[in-house]
C-alpha cells in the first residue's frame, strides 16, 4: 500500500534543556517526504539535520508539533511501537558504521531479520541477496576488523536493506570514507532506491552526498532555509 | 533466546581472559561450597548412623525421673521393667569410682543383658567370661583410664541402700565407636550384675528398642522416638552448617561481584553497541535481557568448567575422606576419624540453583542502567 506522503513534519519544534535553558535544534518545521524519494537535510553543524533524522526514526520525540512517519504520530508511540516501527519500517546508516565487533560480515547482516520471525532459510536467501547489492558476498565470513571503512559502510548499507524497510535514514554516511568510497557508497544506495523504491534521506554536509540527491532541503539554525528539488 | 544466546557467547567468548577469570572464581565457589557442605552432609550421616547403631537403636524408652544430661536422676531414675514388653533393650545406670593406677576417676555403670541386639556394642564379650565382674570399655575410656584388655581395677559404688561396697571388675574388651555418650567416662557390664551389685532388682534407667518394638504408652515411661534423639546431633550439623556459610557468602560475593564489576563494564563500554541494538529496532527489554543473559551465562560456564575438575576432584575426595584431627574427635561429638563427604543430588542441584539464581540477579542489576540510556547518545558512543 503506497502511503503519500510517507513522512510528514508539521509545525515541529524540537527542544533540548542546556545549562537551565532550553537551546531549540528545531523551530516550527514544515515539511514532507513521498515515498520512493532520495533526498537529504543539509547544513553545517548544530543546524538540527540528525536531531530531525532522530525524530523520523523512532529514537526521539518532538517538544511540540507533529511528526508522522508511516501514518504514526511518533509523538505517541510507546518504546516497544517505536521499536517495531524501527525494526519494520525503518533503516539506519551511521556515521561510524555501528556494525557489531563480535559478529561476522554475514551475522551482522543477519542480525536485522533475526529480530522478525524468518526461517533460517528465508535469511540466508535474503543476507545472501543484499550482501550482492553492495558486492560483499565474498566478505561474509570476516569480521568488521578486518574490513576497509568502505567495506564496513557497505555491511551496514546491507544490514539496513536486508528487511527492505521503507525508509532508509543516514547520518553523515560518507564523513568517514574517502572520495572514491564515498561515490560507490552512494552510486550503490541510489541503485537500491531505484531498484527497491525505499526512501533514502540523508543528513550531510558532503558535496559529494548533494550530488547525488534529488532533493536538497538545507537547514539553518533548526529552519528549514531551501528546500531544492533537482529537475529529471 | 537463540538471539540472545549466540551474541552472549561470542561476547563472552571474545572477552577471553576476563571470562576465564570470571568463570574460573566461579567454578571455584561451586566445588568449594560442594566440597564443604558434602563434608557436613557426610558428617551429619555418620553421626546419625553411628548413634543409632551404637546408642540409639530405633529409639529409646526412658523413665520418667531419668534424663540422661542430669546427673542428679541416676540415682532415683530407675524402675521396675514393666511386664510384656519386647522389643526392648533394658539398661541400668549406675554411678561408681574407679581407681586405676591408685586415681580416682568418677565413671557410670551401664548394665545392659549381654544378648542384645539392639546396639552394636560387643556385649557378647560378657557371656561365659572367666572373670567374676567382666566390663567392657570404650577407646576413649580406656585412654583416659590408661586401662587395657584384661586389666583388673578397683570399683567403688553405692547399693540401693546408700551403703558403699567394692570389687575388682576386668577389662574384657574395649569396644571401638564414634559416639562418646557411651564411651567416655562408661562403663558396661552385665545388667543381671549390676543388678546384683546395686540391690535393683529387675530395675532399668530405660531401653533401647530394636525394629520389632511397638510402642504402647506405658506408665512411668516416656518414649523417645529416634528423630527425637538425633535432634541435638542435627541442630549441632545444623549450627555448623550456619557457620560455614560465612564461607559459602564470602567465595560467591567475591564470585559474584567479579559478575557485577563485569556488567558494569560492559553496560558502560559498549553502549554504542546499545544504542545500534534500539536503532534497529529492539526493545530496551530486550538488550537488558541480552545482557543479563550474558552475565548468567558464566554462571552456566562455570557450572562446566567445575564439572570438569570438580567432578573427579570431589570424586576422590569422597573416597579418600576428610580426616579428623584427634582433638576434635574428643569434643563429645559423634565423629569419625574419618568423614567421607556425601555430594547428594539434592546438594548439587541446590547449589547450582543458588549460584545460577544469584548470578542472574547480579548480572541483571547492572543492566538496567540501559532502560535510562539515551540512544542517540549512545549510539555516537558518548558515554552516559
Amino acid at each position: 500500500m503506497k502511503i503519500n506522503p510517507i513522512i510528514k513534519i508539521n509545525q515541529m519544534s524540537k527542544g533540548y534543556p542546556i545549562a537551565g535553558k532550553t537551546f531549540m535544534a528545531l523551530k516550527d518545521l514544515t515539511i514532507s517526504f513521498e515515498e520512493g524519494e532520495f533526498s537529504g537535510i543539509v547544513g553545517p553543524s548544530g543546524s538540527g539535520k540528525t536531531t530531525l533524522l532522530n525524530i523520523i526514526g523512532s529514537l526521539d520525540k518532538p517538544t511540540e508539533g507533529q511528526a508522522v512517519v508511516l501514518d504514526q504520530n511518533i509523538s505517541d508511540l510507546s518504546h516497544r511501537q517505536a521499536a517495531y516501527l524501527r525494526n519494520i519500517n525503518i533503516g539506519f546508516i551511521f556515521q561510524v558504521f555501528n556494525l557489531l565487533p563480535v559478529y561476522t560480515v554475514y551475522e551482522n547482516v543477519e542480525f536485522a531479520l533475526l529480530l522478525q520471525s524468518y526461517s533460517s532459510q528465508e535469511r540466508k536467501n535474503a543476507v545472501m541477496e543484499a550482501l550482492d547489492w553492495v558486492g560483499l558476498t565474498s566478505h561474509a565470513n570476516k569480521k568488521p576488523d578486518k574490513l576497509s571503512g568502505g567495506e564496513s559502510q557497505r555491511v551496514a548499507i546491507a544490514r539496513a536493506m536486508v528487511k527492505r524497510p521503507k525508509i532508509l535514514l543516514a547520518d553523515e554516511p560518507t564523513a568517514n570514507l574517502d572520495s572514491e568510497n564515498a561515490h560507490e557508497i552512494l552510486s550503490t544506495m541510489k541503485k537500491l532506491n531505484q531498484e527497491l523504491k525505499t526512501t533514502f534521506l540523508f543528513s550531510t554536509h558532503d558535496e559529494k552526498v548533494m550530488g547525488y540527491l534529488d532533493r536538497t532541503i538545507h537547514l539553518r539554525d533548526g529552519k528549514i532555509e531551501k528546500d531544492i528539488i533537482k529537475k529529471k | 533466546m537463540k538471539l540472545a544466546f549466540t551474541l552472549s557467547i561470542k561476547n563472552i567468548f571474545g572477552a577471553r581472559l576476563r571470562t576465564f577469570l570470571n568463570v574460573f572464581v566461579l567454578s571455584f565457589s561451586f566445588v568449594v561450597i560442594i566440597g564443604l557442605k558434602g563434608v557436613m552432609d557426610g558428617w551429619d550421616d555418620q553421626a546419625r548412623r553411628d548413634s543409632i547403631d551404637w546408642q540409639f537403636g530405633q529409639g529409646q524408652l526412658i523413665h520418667k525421673d531419668y534424663d540422661p544430661l542430669d546427673s542428679f536422676t541416676i540415682l532415683d531414675g530407675n524402675g521396675p521393667i514393666p511386664n510384656n514388653i519386647s522389643g526392648l533393650t533394658p539398661i541400668l545406670v549406675h554411678q561408681a569410682s574407679i581407681y586405676p593406677q591408685g586415681r580416682m576417676i568418677g565413671t557410670i555403670i551401664n548394665g545392659i543383658e549381654p544378648l542384645q541386639k539392639s546396639v552394636l556394642l560387643p556385649t557378647q564379650s560378657l557371656i561365659n567370661s572367666k572373670f567374676t565382674f567382666p566390663v567392657i570399655i570404650g577407646k576413649r575410656m580406656a585412654e583416659s583410664s590408661k586401662l587395657s584388655i584384661g586389666d583388673e581395677v578397683l570399683i567403688r559404688w553405692r547399693d540401693n541402700n546408700g551403703t558403699y561396697d567394692a570389687n575388682r571388675i576386668t577389662v574384657v574388651d574395649i569396644f571401638n565407636s564414634n559416639v562418646p555418650a557411651i564411651d567416655s567416662g562408661q562403663i558396661w557390664m552385665s545388667i543381671e550384675t549390676l543388678w546384683e551389685m546395686t540391690g535393683l532388682n529387675n530395675q532399668a534407667s530405660f531401653f533401647i528398642a530394636d525394629k520389632s518394638y511397638k510402642h504402647n504408652p506405658i506408665k512411668l515411661w516416656k518414649f523417645n522416638s529416634q528423630e527425637e534423639l538425633l535432634k541435638p546431633i542435627s541442630d549441632l550439623v545444623a549450627q555448623k552448617n550456619g557457620s560455614q556459610s560465612v564461607i559459602y557468602f564470602l567465595l560467591l560475593t567475591i564470585a559474584l561481584l567479579a559478575i557485577f564489576d563485569t556488567q558494569v563494564l560492559s553496560v558502560f563500554r559498549r553502549q554504542s553497541e546499545i544504542g545500534t541494538y534500539i536503532a534497529l529496532g529492539m526493545t530496551r527489554q530486550k538488550v537488558i535481557g541480552i545482557f543479563t543473559f550474558e552475565g548468567s551465562l558464566y554462571s552456566v560456564l562455570a557450572l562446566i568448567l567445575a564439572t570438569i575438575y570438580g567432578f573427579p576432584l570431589l570424586a576422590w575426595f569422597a573416597d579418600v575422606g576428610f580426616a579428623v584431627p584427634p582433638a576434635d574427635q574428643k569434643m563429645g561429638i559423634p565423629i569419625a576419624d574419618t568423614i567421607f563427604p556425601i555430594f547428594g543430588l539434592k546438594l548439587v542441584l541446590s547449589t547450582i540453583f543458588l549460584i545460577l539464581f544469584t548470578s542472574t540477579i547480579v548480572s541483571f542489576l547492572p543492566t538496567r542502567k540501559i532502560s535510562r540510556l539515551d540512544p542517540i547518545l549512545a549510539l555516537k558512543g558518548k558515554k552516559q
